[in-house]
């Protein structure tokens, strides 16, 4: 809505508090999370050479290091998970409080990660007016775009007790205007989007907001 | 012949001030101000400014907007709540007015939800 006489926009800028009630100085410990991906299927061959674990993992500690004053631990690189089910997963108690003591950190994140390319290309209608007797007409034209999906879902645990403490959802869809956009490029592009929605769960950020006032 | 010629010259400088004074005591002006102070970001004047106006003229809901906007600015969520729904009853098909209570709302919903303050933004 564009403002008229008597109104202007303003620009605010809002807190949004951390989701978490942390301290600021907790030792938080990356564990891994469950890659729902199947590289396996014909959709997903694309993702194939894509360490998605390793990305999202790299991605996750340099924000919170760039970001935060905690201190990040890396789980031992042996760790397994006891299940490859969300729901399960939240609920593995003992686990994590055994990740907790054997890395001595008081909060982990684990969770699942889905990295979806879709080659959205194909026929689309349009509008096309002649040059000729200007007259308009529908014609089909052959659009190649590529869609990048990716649907995180964090897992923040005790480390004492393993007890669930927040499960959040951050989702993000790209589409780029070429068929054979690259993969990592549109995942990180899904990752800078999200990159503050997800750091909002650790700490407090800021947050723009327009509003209309009245001049008189 | 000087004298009463510096006479006047005071005599004018107090008139005009006297009519610089009766202006702020006007809701308008006092809008006006707050206005352009909140714009270069001193929101605390600002709200100042928007609550002489309202303190001058109760029935603005333009100056309760304004005061609403403010108090967002300066972290006061509870009152900014007020402030909107005071603006809204007051003139309730303002576009303006519904659509920053729209979006405060959905940000104060969000803000209560993760600080577990107690409070209840209704919908617009």
């Amino acid at each position: 809505m564009p403002a008229f006489a008597g109104v202007d926009q303003v620009r605010l800028r809002l807190p949004l508090k951390a989701k978490l009630p942390l301290r600021g100085n907790e030792r938080i410990a990356l564990a891994p999370m469950i890659i729902v991906t199947d590289a396996e299927k014909g959709r997903d061959k694309r993702l194939a050479n894509v360490d998605l674990q390793a990305e999202f993992q790299r991605f996750l500690k340099k924000q919170l290091e760039k970001r935060t004053r905690f201190e990040l631990i890396q789980t031992p690189p042996d760790l397994k998970l006891p299940t490859q089910n969300l729901v399960e997963l939240a609920k593995a108690q003992e686990f994590w409080a055994s990740v907790g003591t054997q890395t001595g950190a008081e909060i982990v994140v684990s969770g699942s990660l889905e990295f979806k390319v879709e080659d959205r290309s194909g026929y689309k209608t349009e509008e096309y007016t002649s040059p000729i007797d200007g007259r308009t007409y529908y014609r089909q034209v052959y659009v190649e775009q590529t869609g990048f999906l990716f649907d995180i879902v964090l897992l923040v645990l005790d480390g004492h007790t393993g007890e669930k403490l927040l499960q959040d959802q951050f989702k993000d869809f790209r589409q780029t205007g070429s068929r054979r956009a690259d993969e990592l490029q549109g995942l990180f592009e899904n990752l800078f989007s999200l990159e503050s929605q997800i750091l909002n769960t650790f700490v407090a950020r800021d947050r723009e907001a327009e509003r209309y006032i009245f001049t008189n | 012949m000087r004298k009463s010629g510096s006479w006047v010259l005071t005599l004018l400088l107090v008139a005009s001030a006297c009519t610089s004074y009766s202006h702020t005591e006007r809701s308008s002006t006092q809008l006006a101000f707050g206005t352009d102070v909140a714009k270069e970001g001193h929101w605390r004047e600002a709200a100042f400014r928007f609550e002489q106006a309202i303190a001058k003229e109760p029935s603005n809901a333009r100056a309760h907007n304004n005061l609403a906007v403010a108090m967002e600015a300066n972290g006061d969520f509870a009152r900014a709540l007020v402030e909107y729904k005071k603006a809204l009853e007051l003139e309730p098909n303002n576009e303006y007015i519904r659509r920053n209570y729209a979006r405060f709302a959905e940000f104060y919903t969000s803000y209560t939800k993760t600080t577990g303050k107690a409070a209840s933004a209704p919908t617009p």
